[in-house]
Formats: C-alpha cells, sequence, structure tokens
C-alpha cells in the first residue's frame, strides 16, 4: 500500500489559482438563487456597494496573508497559541458542517426539482460524496490542481445568458425604478445576503501554505471578486430583463428557469447539461471542504503535526456523509425548515467573512504591540 | 491487488443501478411511452375539467382522441395513462388549448399547474379555442393523421414571423404578473372542418374579458406584437399594402391626461383595385391620405375599446416609470388610463410596386 498523505506541500501554486479557487466559492450556490431575494432593481446597487465593501475586506485578509502567521497550523499555533487553536477548530467543524450541508442540499435540490425528480435525494448526496472521496483522498494538491478544470468547464456558461440582452426580452423599464424610493427589512436582508454570497476568501486562510506570491495575492483576489461582481450584475439584470421584478420574487431558481427556456437545435432541456456542469463546482469545494473537515478534526483531536490515515480520513468523510443524510432527512425535506437551514447559513457566511479577517488582523496587531 | 479493489467497487455499484436497488424508478423506455404534444382543456358544466388529446403521437399507428372528465389537470394525465396502453409522458407538451369558457372564469391556476412542472417547457403555446376543437379533430384525424404536429409547427411558424398574436407561457406568466401589462392570448375557432384564427383575447387579470376582432387585429399587431405584417389588407379603400414595417413612439403629457401616439409604417403597394390613378402624384397622395385617416381612425378605435375594458396590453402603464420615481400602483394607472385622451398620428411611406396600372 502507498503511504497516504494528504497536506503534503512539494510546489506551491501561483496566483492564477488564487483567483479560480476564490472566484468559484463566490459563485457557487448563492448565485443560482440570488435574484429572487434580490428581486427589486435597485438591488443592482447593492451588488455593486458589497462587492467594493468586500475588497475592502479582502484588503485586510491580504494584510494577514504577508504577515509571517500565514503558514498553515503551525501559523496558528504561533499567532493564538495551542489551546484557543483547538477551540476555534472545533467551532470551525460546526460552521463548516453547517456550510457543506447547504450547499449540498441546496444543490441537491435542483437537480432533485430539474433532473431527478423521482429519485431519493439521499443518493445525490452518497453519489457526490464518493467522487469527492476520490478527490480529496489524492491530496490537497491535486485537489487544487482541479480548480483549473472547474473554472474553465463552468465559466462559460456565462454566455448563454447573453441572449437575454437584448429585445424583446430587454426592456430598460424592467430596470426601474433604479433608485430607491423606499427601504424595509427585506432590503436589509437582500444586503446582508448579498455579503453572505460575496464570503468565502475566508476560507483561503487554511490554504495560505499552497499558495505561493504573497505579494500579488491582494491583485488575485481584487481580480477574484471582480469577476464574481461582475457575474452576479449579469445574471441579476439578466434575470430583471427576463422575469420582470413582481414575477422575479415567485420564482424559485430563477437562473434555472432562464437557461429552460433557451433553445437548442440537438438537445431540448439544456438545464440539465448545465446543471451537471455546475456540479463540478460543487465537488471541488466539497473536496476541500473534506479536506478542511479532517484537518480541522485533527487539530481537534490534538494529532496535527502526525501522519495522516486513510481511515481518520474515511470516519471523517462518513460522519459528514451521514450528517448530511440526517441533516436532509430531518430537516431539509420538509420545505419549511429549509429556509432556516438556508438563514443560518446566510448569517454565518456574512459573519464569517466579516469577522475573520478582521479578527487575524486584530489580534496580529494586539500581538506585535504585546513582544 | 488495487486492480481487483478498484474493479469490486465498480461492480457493486453497476450491480446496485441494475438492481431493485436503483434510484431511478420512472420508466422512460420509448417503446412503453406516448409523449403528447396538446392538452385541450374545456369545462363540462358541473365544475370538472374536460381533457383531450391525441395519442400516439408519433408512431406510425391509428391515432386516436382520447378524452376524459376530471376534476384536475393532473389527474386527467393520470386517468389518461389507465385508460391506454402506452403511458402518456408530458415532457414534451407544446400546446395547451384553453376552451373560451373556462378562460372566462380564470385561468390562473390551470397555468400554475403547467408552469410548476419542471419536465414542461416554457416555450408551451396558450391558445384560446371558441367552438369544439374535439370535433374538429375527430372529423380530420382520417384525413391527417399528423395534425397535432401540423397545429405546433403554425404556431411556431408565426411565433416567428407575427402576423398572429402567438404567446407561450412565460410570456403569458411576465404579463400576467407584472402591473403595467395585461396579457393577450390568440383565439381560434373550431367547427366540424376548419380551426382558423378570430384574433387576439384581451385578458384582465387572469380572465379573458374581450377579444379584437380580425380587422382591429391587424393594427393590433403592427403596433403591438411583432411590428411587421405581411400583408395589411384595407378591403374598404380597395388596396392591399405589403410587407409593411412599423415603428410606434408612445408618449404621455405629464399629468398622464394625454397619450400621443406616433406610426410610421413602411410599405409598398402591393394591390389596388380602387378607381384612382395612382401612377398620378396628386391623387396617389388622395389615397395615401385616405390610408392615413382610416388608420389613425381603427387605432383610435382600438385603443379606446382597450380603455373601455380597463386593460392594457401594450404595457402603455410603462412610461410612467423612472429611474427615479416611486412607481405608481396598479389601481392608480387604471385610473389615469380609463380617462386618458389618446392622440394617433400616422405616417405612411409606400409606393407603388408597378408602372402598369392604368
Amino acid at each position: 500500500m502507498t503511504s497516504f498523505s494528504l497536506y503534503d506541500k512539494t510546489t506551491s501554486f501561483g496566483s492564477v489559482y488564487t483567483v479560480f479557487i476564490m472566484n468559484r466559492i463566490q459563485v457557487l450556490y448563492f448565485l443560482l438563487i440570488m435574484p429572487s431575494f434580490l428581486v427589486h432593481p435597485y438591488m443592482i446597487w447593492g451588488i455593486l456597494t458589497v462587492g467594493l465593501l468586500s475588497q475592502i475586506n479582502l484588503f485586510l485578509l491580504s494584510k494577514w496573508f504577508h504577515s509571517r502567521y500565514a503558514g498553515g497550523y503551525q501559523g496558528f499555533v504561533d499567532l493564538l497559541g495551542d489551546k484557543p487553536v483547538r477551540i476555534l477548530a472545533f467551532l470551525s467543524l460546526g460552521l463548516l458542517f453547517i456550510k457543506i450541508a447547504v450547499l449540498t442540499l441546496g444543490i441537491g435540490e435542483i437537480v432533485y426539482q430539474y433532473i431527478f425528480p423521482s429519485m431519493n435525494s439521499n443518493w445525490f448526496v452518497l453519489f457526490i460524496f464518493l467522487i469527492c472521496y476520490y478527490i480529496a483522498s489524492q491530496g490537497m494538491e491535486k485537489t487544487i490542481q482541479f480548480v483549473v478544470i472547474v473554472f474553465f468547464s463552468t465559466f462559460w456558461i456565462l454566455i448563454a445568458f447573453i441572449p437575454f440582452f437584448f429585445p424583446p426580452t430587454a426592456a430598460i423599464h424592467d430596470l426601474y425604478p433604479l433608485f430607491p424610493t423606499e427601504w424595509s427589512r427585506d432590503s436589509w436582508r437582500g444586503i446582508l445576503f448579498i455579503g453572505s454570497a460575496f464570503s468565502g476568501p475566508e476560507l483561503l486562510v487554511f490554504l495560505a501554505p499552497w499558495l505561493k506570491p504573497k505579494q500579488t495575492i491582494l491583485k488575485s483576489f481584487t481580480i477574484a471578486n471582480m469577476i464574481s461582481t461582475m457575474e452576479y450584475l449579469l445574471l441579476f439584470i439578466a434575470s430583471l430583463f427576463f422575469f420582470g421584478s413582481t414575477y422575479l420574487n415567485k420564482i424559485k431558481f430563477p437562473v434555472i428557469d432562464m437557461i429552460r427556456y433557451l433553445q437548442s437545435p440537438f438537445f431540448e432541456r439544456i438545464e440539465i447539461i448545465l446543471i451537471s456542469i455546475h456540479l463540478v463546482v460543487l465537488v471541488f469545494w466539497l473536496s476541500i471542504f473534506l479536506l478542511y473537515f479532517y484537518g480541522a478534526a485533527r487539530v481537534v483531536v490534538g494529532t496535527a503535526t502526525k501522519k495522516t490515515t486513510r481511515l481518520g480520513f474515511l470516519i471523517s468523510w462518513f460522519m459528514i456523509v451521514s450528517g448530511v443524510m440526517i441533516v436532509n432527512e430531518w430537516f431539509w425535506k420538509s420545505g419549511d425548515k429549509q429556509i432556516l437551514l438556508l438563514n443560518l447559513q446566510i448569517w454565518f457566511g456574512a459573519f464569517t467573512y466579516l469577522f475573520v479577517p478582521v479578527s487575524l488582523l486584530a489580534v496580529m496587531k494586539w500581538k506585535g504591540r504585546l513582544s | 491487488m488495487k486492480q481487483l479493489q478498484r474493479m469490486l467497487i465498480i461492480g457493486l455499484i453497476g450491480i446496485l443501478g441494475m438492481t431493485a436497488c436503483s434510484p431511478f424508478v420512472e420508466n422512460n423506455t420509448i417503446e412503453e411511452i406516448a409523449p403528447v404534444i396538446f392538452w385541450y382543456i374545456k369545462e363540462t358544466g358541473d365544475g370538472k375539467l374536460k381533457i383531450s388529446t391525441l395519442a400516439p403521437p408519433l408512431v406510425k399507428e391509428q391515432k386516436r382522441l382520447l378524452t376524459q372528465e376530471v376534476h384536475l389537470l393532473k389527474q386527467g394525465g393520470k386517468e389518461f395513462n389507465l385508460n391506454y396502453y402506452r403511458e402518456l409522458k408530458n415532457g414534451q407538451l407544446r400546446m395547451l388549448l384553453l376552451d373560451e369558457k373556462i378562460s372566462k372564469k380564470g385561468i390562473r391556476q390551470l397555468v400554475n399547474t403547467v408552469l410548476t412542472d419542471p419536465a414542461i417547457s416554457q416555450r408551451l403555446y396558450l391558445v384560446i379555442v371558441t367552438g369544439d376543437l374535439d370535433d374538429y379533430i375527430n372529423y380530420q384525424l382520417t384525413k391527417q393523421p399528423d395534425l397535432d404536429y401540423f397545429l405546433y409547427r403554425m404556431f411556431k411558424h408565426y411565433e416567428k414571423q407575427g402576423d398572429i398574436n402567438i404567446v407561450n407561457l412565460h410570456q403569458f406568466m411576465k404579463k400576467l404578473y407584472s402591473p403595467y401589462a395585461d396579457p393577450v392570448l390568440p383565439i381560434f375557432k373550431a367547427n366540424h372542418d376548419n380551426f382558423s384564427y378570430e384574433g387576439t383575447a384581451l385578458f384582465k387579470d387572469d380572465r379573458l374579458i374581450n377579444s379584437i376582432q380580425k380587422r382591429q387585429d391587424q393594427i393590433f399587431q403592427l403596433i403591438s406584437n411583432n411590428y411587421y405584417l405581411k400583408t395589411l389588407a384595407l378591403p374598404s379603400l380597395s388596396v392591399s399594402l405589403g410587407k409593411v414595417r412599423s415603428k410606434v413612439e408612445m408618449a404621455l403629457n405629464h399629468d398622464y391626461s394625454i397619450l400621443t401616439m406616433k406610426v410610421k409604417l413602411e410599405g409598398r403597394i402591393e394591390e389596388y383595385l380602387g378607381g384612382k390613378n395612382i401612377r398620378d402624384r396628386n391623387q396617389f397622395a388622395d389615397l395615401k391620405r385616405d390610408i392615413i385617416s382610416y388608420l389613425e381612425a381603427q387605432s383610435r378605435d382600438l385603443l379606446k375599446d382597450l380603455q373601455k375594458s380597463k386593460v392594457d396590453p401594450l404595457q402603455i402603464g410603462t412610461l410612467t416609470l423612472t429611474p427615479f420615481s416611486r412607481p405608481m400602483s396598479e389601481q392608480e394607472w387604471f385610473r389615469h388610463w380609463e380617462k386618458m385622451q389618446i392622440k394617433v398620428v400616422y405616417e405612411l411611406d409606400i409606393q407603388p410596386l408597378t408602372k402598369v396600372m392604368r
């Protein structure tokens, strides 16, 4: 049997990888449901504003990446101390699990609705995680390399939305009123949602050992953030054109429904193909999350510096799969609790994105003053 | 050793897939299903729906009209299956033909049922039918077995070209939910041996309330639908215009009391049976003036009719929207619309096509 090592570091990856990885987490799931949460045309400004705020956040995050603490487990221990790291790792296991569950079940819901309505959705969970197990067990480096395939196989889907920007679908009055005439709780909720949608870069903190050029990291962040903002704007404006504001909030998966409306001479249900392609992004991030989860679990148990074992990885995989299935059975399948879970993820997403860079930087500053 | 392990795993998954443990329940073997193209929905009077469809749609086999009386639309789909040796699938459903009577009561729920089915395309055509379509199909079936397919091709043809108002599910729903627009659908009339276009059905909310008949429907096509007519026939002036393109500009004044509509038409005279010598410049100008005043009067009448029915299929209400102001409510808009004055101005660029007249 060959040795089973997941977190080896033999090479480090250039700034293109950072762009791809960060951009794909930002557009993984919330992009698909975003239009029916934002609804009002003035949310175009919401997307732009949050995109800008996100840029500030990324600036703070890049400060941390430049510091000497950006070096994986040892870096965190240096910064925070051994005990706090273990406590934080324990907390992050929970957050990570919620994220995994919501992403898998959320996208699983789309697959269930449009592709396999007669299938038990647990099968989807099982199959997706089987693939993820295979990819993740190749180790962190190979998984990161996979992002190139992921990015190029999914980014082009945006082209499919260009027809919606031309008449007869596009009429400028669908974008009116472009500025908010009133501001309600829903608008705040929309902003929070966008904030959560842009979250994800904070997860790159744990990839720090593999991402090489620390000098250009802000540039990569900026490019990735710009691409994500552009994608959100494009899809949101296209869906406003296509549905109109009042009809939009009655649709559950606007983006998928728009794809369904497209015609191709060869194949009728394009959405089936495109959803399947989008699953590649899910597989990629779930594989990374599997590795994160196993890594965090090792930190909690206190075996972070020892060798990785296949058994340990399998156990953490099994915990996640059965956990997601249990969440699926108990919460997700009954629609009313589904929104609860989604809201939880919206709050946690926005919270961690805001909290992680700021607090890392604060601890760094505090530590610097101390020594 | 490792190879063996892998093969074992793949084999296991394969067995899982092939046996009763399979996650796939539905069967889509092509010999066992019949993907139908249309549903025709009618009301029986005692609160039931009467659904008809033609089967089988694809195979070379004697076709027959299947009819069911049911309470629910999907129940109809189920009853069909129990009565026919193939399972009827609705994944290829292209047309939903609705009887006039049921449309007058409101079709939102029916259409919603179709909309929520992911298997059914959003490009499904919605059509209103007056008269008895079952009768027509039964009679025609012997002469024309692929009737359902040809009907679909007809709708598809005119969807691109204009001339007839073809509306699909998505367009209908978007207008239904938009506060400043009311949906329209095409009306067809069916009897023993004919299925013919009648005009445009006007909807208030989801209820059919009025219709635009053929003569005025031409105008409606010009100012709203495709801005193109292959032939604009004006029998009262003995003239047919061909390849007519229109450009419509609508404007409201600041307090929404006057609507000005400017229509610019371009086309050519393809037929003239009247007494004027259209090679003569003065007489041609006379004819042109006649055409303009006729079109203006017709358009004004059409808009007045729309006002009277309190509908706004032309989406005139969207003119009140601006980037900054708060949009007015639907009721407020219709209060304005009902008592709005209408000015219609036509501009006409036409040429006679030949030099041999008179």
